[in-house]
């Protein structure tokens, strides 16, 4: 529904004309005068849930693929397909084409957040802390809301792996950019193509010092932090097979790379800039490839070119390379299969991976095909903010991502954007162990109605979305309940929170 | 120490460190004064504290207690007290908000220090109740934890009213899963019975202490009791605020300093033996301006005090590159300078709390002088 601007406030002043004149206070605007696309209201219920004692294969896909299922979610997907398989497969096509899948409800829940939509230099004209809430809320929204899930849980994932921390000078403002242009621009794309955006990122440059990495007269050291980081975190792995003196050298292929900074310029504040006279020009050796040095009579425009040139070499060395590809399949199956993934499925993913030329959906598709991944369910846990999201996606809960949720997320120490050092969150259980007691609390507080106004869920209308009490149990726990279960259930005296709080749903 | 076992996953030797957070300023030259430097007295010719004055108990040649921390010279003499003078950290804007900030977050990093320091401080589990604000709301330097929890009181640790049904279920539902996250659970449990217990317990404090109604008392008291009841405390933030003296400086500083006087001397008398496990750090985001005002008040300024007491500190000493007071070593309009930076007294003692801490995650950007806190 695309109302032209003019069209809109021609309607929308007559709309309040119309509240003032009646000075009614409860106007009810029709869908017709509402911003942006019309919401979609579930189905009708009461929804088909699992029946197996196991967790089955459309359960796994939404514990694993998403970030957990809707009420409605379960019988949605099973119905793709006349086997589990065949729903199974339905399903990962539709969510492996993002672009294709309609998003009302997500829009509608971000749209206020439109600073993030602002152009680089822009966004200096914002306080930081006010982007920093933004890109929060809407991250925790979209988890919440979107229908593209895997695109959103891949988005999780790349933030972690390329990870910044809005704190450091500039990125402050800039990482909002990077969350845009850099991760959720990429995020089912092309790996080498992410890495060249991430590389090229200002916030980056910022948080990981490339923008002081300069070689512009002998006394001049090239700074390595960047130049690391890109090899042990972001490609190779820290045994990737790249020795110091292969940090230094690509450190020196990265001179002269800087941003337009606040203070300097009012210009293309924030743009990244190459600095010719910045550069090492001297030859280098990475990885074994020799990066033959820029003739001293080249003149400013071919220093320019080769120079730029260096950071494409160097991206081209390793973007693809072996140890590049079992880094990023050992964190993908980690994320999807197990904290100790088997061998087999690392490697089957690692061959798809180099084959596809780091196509991040063709490489998902090894990974969702091998054993380990249709075989092995139940054994993730949740780390906090997935299990936030969860609840509130199981419970159909309205939620507007505010300080209640973000409190809670912040006392688990899984706030998006809050992580200080460049690894990222940690995917795996234990450090995450000590969250119970808080994931407890706010499975009462949910349940109860007491996280401030706007985070709200009616169990009655959950309960009859469903067409059994064991039914509701088998939505939240991905399979039937064991007998155990509904005893507990019963005895709690408060079965919603005692679903929210059990060990099966901390795990997916 | 209480002859019940820690819970498990947090170590039998536990320490716990209790940061004392001094919000708006506290004037370090009131507190422990220098009392035999004319320049003091020069320049505080209506406020200083003199070493006659009753009650102002000397520390060493060179300063003396302000009476009304007077308690806290049983520590200093049990050589379980230090202090730190003219320490503070680079932050030079005199802004509350700045100063604050930086020192709790210590350099433009995610997190606080103290989050971090919990984060990265070579433990491979965080119990439930590791990390404790006694406040409304998260501070700063507990960003970043990975688990956080701010309370009042301990009537806050309960998972809701009329939770204990849900609390026997959830511990029949745990008690089937026999993995890392059933022991945490296990381990969660038992914290929450623990803490029922307490509740329903009156609490009597050893050794006669007598902790006032105060909140800072009251947050000390309960800070004793969840360190005796061992349910895996290892660190602690409290604040005291109400420090910013511009006017009539004793009539504001006065009551903090007697609430810090005693809370920190009731926790030390009720802990006894224990306080060789607990390690209090009391600090403020900058001190005050070695002149006084017009008011009787000090405006900002720049070094202050830092108090250390148990955890085995060589206490007893007072701990300062003393820069003197006269005008060539003061610093912008008149400040003591920072002669010694906070980091480097905290760094010391996390490493003592945990010797595999990564202080360079902690502490970044900042090449860390450790100063010797130990004996």
């Amino acid at each position: 529904m695309n109302f032209s601007r003019r069209h809109f406030l021609q309607t929308g002043s007559t709309a309040s004309l119309a509240a003032v004149a009646v000075g009614c206070d409860k106007l009810e605007v029709p869908d017709a005068l509402r911003i942006g696309p019309r919401a979609v209201a579930p189905p009708d219920g009461p929804f088909a849930t699992p029946t197996g004692k196991d967790i089955d294969l459309v359960s796994q896909a939404l514990n694993r693929l998403t970030f957990g299922a809707r009420p409605w979610d379960y019988q949605r997907t099973r119905k793709l397909g006349m086997t589990e398989e065949a729903a199974f497969a339905a399903f990962l096509d539709q969510q492996l084409a993002p672009e294709k899948i309609d998003d009302p409800n997500c829009e509608n829940a971000t749209r206020r957040f439109e600073l993030l939509h602002e152009p680089l230099g822009e966004l200096f004209e914002y306080q930081d802390k006010h982007l920093l809430d933004a890109l929060v809320r809407s991250t925790v929204l979209r988890a919440v809301f979107t229908e593209r899930q895997l695109y959103e849980v891949m988005v999780n994932f790349w933030s972690d792996h390329f990870n910044i921390d809005p704190s450091k000078g500039d990125a402050k403002w800039l990482k909002v950019a990077d969350d845009r242009d850099v991760i959720r621009a990429h995020a089912l794309g092309k790996f080498p193509a992410m890495l060249r955006a991430s590389a090229l990122s200002p916030a980056m440059l910022w948080y990981l010092d490339g923008r002081v990495n300069k070689k512009a007269n002998d006394a001049d050291k090239p700074n390595e932090n960047s130049a690391r980081e890109l090899l042990e975190l972001h490609t190779l792995g820290v045994h990737g097979g790249y020795s110091q003196k292969d940090v230094m050298e690509v450190a020196r292929c990265l001179t002269g790379w800087g941003v337009q900074e606040v203070g300097r310029s009012k210009l293309n504040l924030g743009s990244v800039e190459f600095k010719p006279y910045q550069h090492d020009r001297g030859e280098k050796v990475v990885l074994g490839h020799v990066i033959p040095g820029i003739p001293k009579k080249a003149n400013a425009a071919e220093i320019e070119k080769l120079g730029r040139a260096e950071l494409d070499t160097v991206l081209g060395i390793i973007g693809l390379h072996p140890s590049t590809a079992k880094f990023i399949a050992t964190k993908l199956c980690q994320r999807f299969i197990a904290d100790a993934p088997p061998a087999a499925a690392v490697s089957a993913v690692a061959e798809q991976f180099i084959a596809s030329g780091g196509d991040i959906p063709g490489t998902l598709r090894a990974l969702f095909a091998t054993d380990a991944f249709l075989t092995t369910r139940g054994n993730k846990l949740k780390r906090p903010f997935h299990y936030i999201v969860s609840t509130l996606r199981a419970t159909h809960a309205t939620t507007d991502a505010g300080s209640a949720i973000q409190d809670y997320l912040l006392r688990m120490g899984h706030a998006p954007f809050h992580y200080p050092t460049p690894d990222g969150y940690p995917e795996e259980a234990a450090p995450w162990l000590g969250t119970l007691l808080w994931r407890w609390n706010f499975a009462v507080a949910l349940t109860k109605n007491e996280l401030g106004n706007a985070t709200k869920l009616d169990a009655d209308k959950l309960r009859a979305s469903f067409a059994t009490e064991e039914n509701q149990m088998a939505h939240f726990l991905g399979r039937a309940p064991t007998a155990d279960e509904v005893t507990a259930c019963k005895e709690s005296g408060a079965p919603l929170a005692l679903l929210l709080a059990s060990p099966s749903f901390q795990k997916c | 120490m209480s002859t019940q076992t820690s819970i498990t996953g947090n170590g039998d030797n536990l320490k716990t460190l209790v940061v004392v957070f001094l919000r708006g300023g506290a004037d370090g030259l009131n507190m422990v004064a220098p009392a035999h430097d004319p320049g003091y007295h020069n320049a505080r010719p209506r406020i200083a504290i003199k070493d006659t004055d009753t009650g102002a108990a000397k520390l060493d040649g060179s300063f003396v207690l302000n009476p009304l921390l007077k308690d806290l010279a049983t520590p200093y003499h049990d050589n379980a007290l230090a202090v730190v003078h003219a320490v503070g950290s680079e932050d030079a804007t005199r802004s509350h908000f700045e100063a604050q900030d930086l020192m709790e977050r210590a350099g433009d990093v995610a997190g606080g220090w103290l989050g971090r320091y919990l984060r990265f401080r070579g433990a491979t589990t965080t119990g439930a109740l590791s990390a404790i604000a006694v406040s409304r709301a998260l501070p700063e330097s507990l960003r970043g934890a990975p688990s956080a929890t701010v309370m009042r009181s301990l009537e806050d640790f309960t998972l809701g009213k009329g939770g204990g049904p849900l609390q026997a279920s959830l511990e029949k539902l745990y008690a089937k899963e026999h993995d890392a996250l059933g022991n945490s659970a296990r381990d969660t449990l038992k914290a929450l019975s623990r803490i029922e217990d307490l509740r329903n317990a009156t609490y009597a404090p050893a050794h006669g202490a007598n902790y006032e109604r105060d909140d800072f008392s009251q947050g000390m008291k309960q800070v004793a009791r969840l360190i005796k009841a061992r349910v895996g405390l290892e660190a602690v933030s409290l604040d005291i605020g109400g420090w910013d003296s511009h006017i009539t400086q004793s009539a504001i500083m006065d009551p903090q300093m007697r609430k810090l006087n005693t809370g920190l001397s009731a926790f030390y008398r009720d802990l006894g033996k224990t306080m060789e496990h607990v390690t209090v750090v009391v600090l403020t985001e900058f001190g005050r301006r070695l002149a006084e005002n017009s008011a009787f008040g000090t405006d900002h300024g720049r070094g202050s005090v830092m108090f250390l007491m148990g955890g085995g500190v060589k206490g007893g000493r007072v701990l300062t590159k003393w820069p003197g007071l006269t005008k060539d070593v003061l610093e912008g309009p008149g400040d003591v300078p920072v002669t010694i930076n906070y980091r480097d007294v905290l760094a010391p003692i996390l490493q003592r709390h945990h010797p595999k801490v990564d202080l360079a995650k902690v502490f970044p950007d900042y090449e860390l002088k450790p100063q010797v806190v130990y004996g």
